[in-house]
């Protein structure tokens, strides 16, 4: 029935795709930072690469590569995409929990999320070595992002769950249950510190530092496809989730089968967060920021902000990591330090705003 | 009191309960016409809201059947239901601040297709006197204004369909008196021209006797009354409100009612249905 709409002004509908965020001025903008970013973090580090090492690099021959231009393809190169998979994972899931809880400063590392999934991963290696069951190596990449993606889960029902008996969007209960969960993680991980031996210890002080030192091409792939995959999940769930802005009840008031759409937008942060922390341990704060700068860029659409958070948070990671390896050559800074450091002064600067009511 | 029987209609509710909690309300039984402008009336936590957030179904019956359109309403699917009907809330809050035509074109964000999304938010925002809002966040609107936007997106939702019914929750209560008239003319107009029906909760009794052709009573949880409008008296709406009331006629002849300086408190048994 067309009988109330004016006919001369058809427009398409804007259903979200890859041309149209790539038509945008920001997204175009943030390609090309990305971009200069890897070049210059593929340069930057202990072992100098020059332009002959890249040419040695992409000529592909069969002879064993050499010098920087082994330093470039087996170390340097993977780790840069796997910073950059990293980054953009972390600041999905940070987008995607905000437009669950219709809140800007619900971070999957401040709700507990993160460490819900980094003490599941910790319990695990303590008692593996404890039960004395021997792990292939190969399933044990497998094994850690699924034990991460459990506690990750766990901890995505507990908030949702408090945030309905809690009073509707009160961002201070939700924080607070965070500070709990954050606590109850904290202090399992201690108690797997305390039991660990020597060799348990220094993994698990690597997740709670957070560290990009563990990448390689396959992992990076993994990690690619999986990225791949929950974006083309996302393609249905970013309109949903703008109505979802309005509150619960009006977002089914309007058509949209809020339960079914909290339950995937969960799975995704914790798919997400899970392989996140189990690789990579906890780096914070990436989800908190990178979706605020893309708020501030181009608006909350979240048909929008969901893909150009990914390449801000993309860009930040690459940018603290490339500074975790290169600040004290030949030392290594985990990249968590790096994060929380910048992170924790935006988060008090975007709280004191929220007070204000900016 | 006059109980219809509810076996057709747009929106038919047959003997239906519901639980809140151990509190049960109901049994309501009621039917609405395609077209119809009912308003419901009844004191605080007499249960209008939850009579409407049954029929907008949040809550489900507890007993009893609720039919939209000759089907029971827990089958129409939440897309669907979207299309036929729409709800305004008491509440106008939307987080982050999002843009005011985003927030009108979510009333359509169930259609997967829908090539006049662009030019029916201009229209619904211009019906709901809202057009020069478009450009705005929706945070920085005053209450008034975010009233006027919900309502664009209640109107973008049921622009280009004919029958369906609009749930109304007393949205208007915190906007001056002649904003309140404005708004709630753009929804009658909105609807007869559409036939749509209209269920409206409303506060003000005047602007019940005034812009609806039939009110419901609803007290301690159940249907006290439902009457077309020209045969309400005072000594019911006394009863409702358990208030004395003072009556006068308008020039059109429609009567006009305010509590009265006298007050003393109605005993129940004053009046019995």
């Amino acid at each position: 029935m067309t009988s109330f709409i004016s006919q001369s002004s058809r427009t398409t509908s804007t259903v979200w795709g890859l041309p149209q965020w790539f038509a945008s001025k920001p997204a175009w903008l943030l390609s090309l930072i990305l971009i200069a970013g890897v070049w210059a973090a593929a340069t930057m580090g202990a072992v100098p690469v020059t332009w002959q090492d890249w040419l040695a690099v992409l000529k592909n021959s069969d002879e064993p590569l050499s010098g920087g231009a082994y330093v470039l393809w087996h170390l340097r190169l993977p780790r840069i995409l796997f910073a950059v998979l990293i980054g953009a994972a972390l600041a999905l899931s940070g987008a995607l929990a905000q437009g669950l809880f219709r809140n800007p400063l619900a971070d999957p590392g401040l709700l507990g999320v993160t460490s819900g999934a980094a003490c599941a991963a910790a319990l695990t290696i303590v008692l593996l070595a404890s039960s004395g069951i021997e792990v292939p190596a190969a399933l044990r990449y497998w094994l850690l992002p699924a034990t991460a993606f459990c506690g990750a889960v766990t901890v995505c029902f507990i908030l949702d769950s408090v945030a309905r008996w809690l009073t509707a969007d009160s961002i201070a209960g939700l924080l607070l249950t965070g500070i709990a969960l954050n606590a109850l993680a904290a202090a399992v991980i201690g108690l797997c510190t305390y039991l660990a031996t020597d060799e348990q210890l220094r993994t698990l002080s690597f997740w709670t530092l957070g560290s990009l030192a563990g990448a390689n091409w396959a992992l990076a792939g993994v990690l690619l496809i999986t990225l791949v995959l929950a974006l083309w999940a996302l393609r249905q769930l970013t309109h949903a989730m703008n109505a979802l802005a309005l509150g619960e009840a009006a977002a089914a008031h309007v058509g949209v089968n809020v339960r079914a759409l909290r339950m995937r937008v969960i799975m995704l942060v914790a798919v997400l967060c899970g392989f996140a922390v189990a690789w990579c341990g906890m780096i914070g704060f990436i989800g908190l920021v990178a979706p605020h700068i893309v708020r501030l860029l181009v608006g909350p659409d979240q048909r929008r902000l969901a893909p150009l958070a990914m390449l801000v948070g993309a860009i930040l990671l690459l940018l603290a990591d490339t500074a975790a390896r290169t600040v004290a050559i030949p030392a290594e800074i985990p990249v968590g330090i790096f994060t929380a450091l910048l992170g924790a002064p935006f988060f008090l600067v975007l709280l004191a705003r929220m007070r204000k009511g900016v | 009191m006059t109980a219809l029987h509810a076996t057709s209609g747009l929106l038919a509710l047959d003997h239906v309960t519901v639980m809140l909690g151990k509190r049960q309300f109901g049994p309501f039984t009621l039917s609405i016409r395609p077209g119809e402008q009912v308003a419901i009336l009844g004191p605080s936590g007499a249960g209008k809201s939850t009579l409407l957030k049954l029929l907008a179904r949040e809550l489900n019956p507890a007993t009893g059947q609720a039919h939209f359109d000759q089907r029971l309403l827990t089958d129409w699917s939440l897309a669907e239901l979207s299309r036929r009907r729409a709800i305004l809330p008491q509440s106008h809050e939307v987080a982050f601040g999002l843009p005011v035509d985003l927030v009108i074109g979510l009333g359509r964000v169930a259609r997967a297709h829908d090539p006049y999304l662009n030019s029916i938010v201009q229209q619904a925002a211009a019906h709901a006197c809202a057009a020069h809002l478009l450009e705005r966040r929706f945070d920085t609107l005053s209450g008034g204004e975010k009233a006027r936007v919900q309502m664009a997106r209640v109107f973008a939702q049921l622009w280009d369909v004919e029958q369906g019914l609009l749930l109304v929750d007393e949205p208007l209560a915190a906007l001056d008196p002649g904003l309140q008239f404005e708004l709630m003319d753009a929804i009658c107009s909105f609807a007869s021209k559409r036939g749509h029906s209209i269920l409206a909760i409303l506060h003000d009794i005047n602007q019940a006797l005034q812009g609806f052709e039939r009110l419901i009573l609803i007290k301690h949880g159940t249907l006290v009354g439902d009457y077309q409008t020209s045969h309400v008296t005072l000594p019911l709406l006394e009863a409702l409100y358990e208030v004395r009331l003072a009556s006068a006629m308008t020039e059109e002849g429609e009567m006009i009612v305010a509590p009265s300086l006298k007050q003393q408190m109605l005993s129940n048994s004053c009046l019995d249905y």
